[in-house]
């Protein structure tokens, strides 16, 4: 089942199109990368999903319903720019955002307990917002975006200002709030966490959807006919016995090593059984294998052919 | 999400309320402004004028003996016969008075020669003091039986004690000085309101959207509630001062003041509110025993701050929503500074005219200020205490609320905009048209 549907959205702010005609379908219990370049229109839809702003034209449909401001409670929204109270309590303050999220102090006040127990936080309940440093203050927001077990989760940048250390913990627990049946949409830069965390993504370039997908599908799509090659042996030999099968390659040698390492596009039709059969008898070969680029690579190359 | 509103109001109204620094002011500022109005009299008493002497050429011959009879204290006159150069020259004198000997054909022609720069009290009293010669002197020359005794007995001092008759025609003691004063006390404390909690609703909104915590509560909020929840708690705890500050003045004028008067005053005051006034040297001043009277009587001042919570509660709810609408736009309170002028300026506007308005609390620029929502409630508040119509009052409530409904709709829709906007500083023209946006 599909927990969202966004379709053909359009929004314009002051003569600039922030998102036209964006159409998104997220299936229930995975991870969703938004991606895209700053600017693109991403914290816009992200606003709109959240019911913080309404769409010009297109609709946005939650667990199968036109949303409402009532399904506010059911998303939680970590926002990329966000801070505290200053002036307030910890606990107090982390109490005033579960109330707002309709959660009833007693129950809202034991959640908090067992989660700050679990970040290991306990002692910081009466402690003033102003006291904690940039990551401690990230933690409370985490735990407060999640405490009223919300259906759908978002993280805008969430491991902006974190340590490796606490990093790991957070990607952990977004792992684990998955598996429980949370659904999540997750915003970054970082690719690598991209592949490691998202089964979707949608890069959103200059108010536009220009690729949407499963990350698997994605790289395997874009990787056809990639192939990476190691060898010994002269790299002219290689390219005369493959002949016409070669799209384009790239070269480069190991250093105090006899080891080229080469980068191949094969036309569609080459099979690797033909391809490898050919390169056997040129060059004596070290490793073979299918190259998938990276979400990275994809990322700056879709980017680049939208914009040309 | 009626109930998000609640936390959100309680949030604000505790966050303000549990301060010290708010506690430390609900507490002393009545201490303060107490002293505030007590301090002319107290400059007064501990600054009493140097003694004067003053040498008087008089060369009319009869200006010198209402001087000497004059019974003015600091004010010492002596006939002396030099020319004004020489009595001069003796530095005992403060200066020295020249009386031509036509004074009375030439009243102006009297000259006062001071070592040192004069004082407008001294001035005035001597000139006084000249004009009555002057006058007497005049009047003798119609040769009149027993003018000195006619010239007595009608010497008196006035005070006029005005009564008002409401419309359920009962009457009421009322002194316009009074009325005046509690009046110009209503119109500046709410003045004062107005501005440091409009601000505070301003500056609070720009504290909140430069930390960005607002990007987190608007996620659960509407961005509608939580602007209105702002207002409603910062309100809320101008109310709870008001209230506190009321309740203080009561209880003083229930238990303090009958306390600290002493019995003939107390019985005087009785008397007054009566009707009947007191006669004989040891009456008070009417004005006085005008206001005397007020501040004994609980249930006019109980009336009076009603006024000042009915007047503040709209005055501040229609002057925070255009604060809120100006700190939604901006970054930060240097940017806020020129859009502020916008809200400032007409509430100087209403502490200007409320305080002209005081000298005719029934002019038609009182009555039309009064009903124009940017100035009534100060203007409103000076005309009370005269005992206006009541139908001109409610008239003006029921503008003010109206007024305050559609500016919080319009600020609203400034503050959903303007929350997201960041970087640019914005015009008046830029809040105009994200106010029209759909």
């Amino acid at each position: 089942m599909d927990i969202l549907k966004v379709n053909n959205v359009s929004k314009k702010y002051t003569g600039h199109l922030a998102l036209d005609n964006v159409s998104l379908t997220i299936p229930e219990g995975t991870i969703y990368g938004l991606l895209g370049p700053n600017g693109a229109g991403k914290t816009t839809l992200i606003r709109i999903i959240n019911h913080i702003t309404a769409p010009d034209t297109g609709s946005v449909e939650f667990m199968g319903h036109p949303l409402t401001a009532n399904d506010v409670v059911n998303i939680g929204y970590l926002p990329e720019e966000r801070g505290l109270y200053k002036k307030m309590r910890v606990g107090e303050q982390a109490l005033f955002f579960a109330k707002l999220k309709g959660l009833k102090t007693k129950e809202a006040t034991a959640e908090l307990r067992k989660w700050f127990d679990r970040f290991g936080i306990s002692d910081w309940w009466n402690r003033k917002v102003e006291e904690l440093s940039k990551g401690m203050a990230q933690k409370v927001q985490f735990i407060v975006t999640v405490l009223h077990r919300p259906k759908l989760l978002i993280f805008d940048e969430p491991f902006s200002g974190f340590d490796p250390i606490n990093a790991d913990l957070l990607k952990n627990e977004i792992l684990r709030l998955r598996d429980e049946g949370a659904t999540v949409i997750f915003s970054t830069h970082n690719m690598e966490s991209v592949e490691a965390l998202c089964d979707n993504i949608t890069l959103i370039n200059r108010s536009h959807n220009i690729l949407s997908g499963n990350v698997n599908e994605i790289r395997q799509e874009m990787g056809k006919g990639r192939y990476s090659l190691s060898f010994e042996g002269d790299p002219q030999n290689l390219l005369n016995a493959l002949g016409d099968r070669v799209i384009d390659h790239t070269f480069t040698s190991e250093v105090n090593s006899p080891v080229t390492n080469a980068k191949l596009l094969l036309k569609p039709d080459a099979t690797i059984r033909q391809t490898l059969a050919l390169a056997n008898d040129a060059v004596d070969i070290v490793s073979f294998d299918r190259a998938l680029p990276s979400m990275n690579e994809i990322f700056i190359q879709t980017v680049k052919n939208n914009e040309q | 999400m009626n109930n998000n509103l609640g936390i959100i109001v309680r949030r604000e109204f505790m966050e303000r309320v549990g301060k010290k620094s708010f506690i430390f002011t609900t507490l002393l500022m009545p201490v303060l402004m107490l002293l505030l109005m007590a301090m002319p009299a107290l400059i007064a008493i501990f600054s009493t004028p140097s003694d004067k002497t003053v040498a008087v050429n008089d060369l009319s011959g009869y200006v010198m003996q209402v001087l000497k009879n004059a019974d003015i204290s600091h004010l010492t006159f002596v006939s002396v016969d030099e020319s004004a150069d020489s009595a001069l020259s003796n530095t005992d004198y403060y200066g020295v008075l020249s009386i031509p000997a036509d004074i009375v054909e030439h009243p102006s022609s009297a000259t006062l020669f001071l070592h040192e720069s004069g004082s407008v009290e001294t001035e005035s009293t001597i000139s006084e003091l000249i004009r009555q010669a002057v006058r007497d002197q005049r009047m003798r020359a119609y040769d009149i039986e027993n003018l000195n005794q006619i010239l007595e007995e009608t010497n008196v001092d006035v005070n006029l004690q005005t009564v008002r008759i409401d419309e359920s025609g009962e009457t009421e003691n009322t002194s316009s000085a009074v009325s005046f004063g509690i009046g110009m006390f209503m119109t500046f404390l709410l003045y004062m309101f107005l501005l440091m909690y409009g601000q505070l609703v301003m500056t609070s909104i720009i504290e909140e959207k430069n930390n960005r915590v607002l990007e987190l509560v608007v996620s659960s909020v509407k961005p509608v509630y939580l602007m209105l929840g702002k207002i409603f708690g910062v309100g809320l705890v101008a109310i709870v001062q008001i209230v506190i500050w009321g309740v203080l003045l009561c209880a003083m004028s229930a238990f303090l003041l009958p306390a600290l008067m002493p019995a003939e005053v107390t019985q005087q005051v009785a008397m007054f509110n009566a009707g009947e006034m007191a006669t004989g040297a040891e009456a008070l001043d009417p004005s006085l025993l005008n206001a005397l009277s007020i501040f004994s009587s609980v249930g006019y001042i109980a009336k009076l701050f009603a006024f000042i919570l009915i007047f503040l509660i709209g005055g501040f709810l229609f002057y925070a929503s255009i604060f809120a609408a100006i700190g939604s736009a901006v970054d930060n309170i240097q940017d806020a500074s020129q859009l502020t002028s916008f809200a400032v300026i007409p509430i100087i506007i209403g502490l200007v005219v409320g305080m002209t308005v005081g000298n005719d609390p029934n002019s038609t620029l009182a009555f039309w200020a009064s009903l124009i929502p940017f100035t009534s409630p100060m203007v409103m508040l000076m005309r009370v205490p005269f005992g206006i119509p009541s139908w001109e009052i409610w008239l003006s409530v029921v503008v003010l609320y109206a007024s305050f409904i559609a500016m919080v709709w319009l600020a609203a829709k400034i503050y959903r905009i303007g929350i997201f906007m960041y970087g640019k500083k914005p015009s008046m023209r830029d809040l105009i048209r994200w106010a029209r946006y759909k």
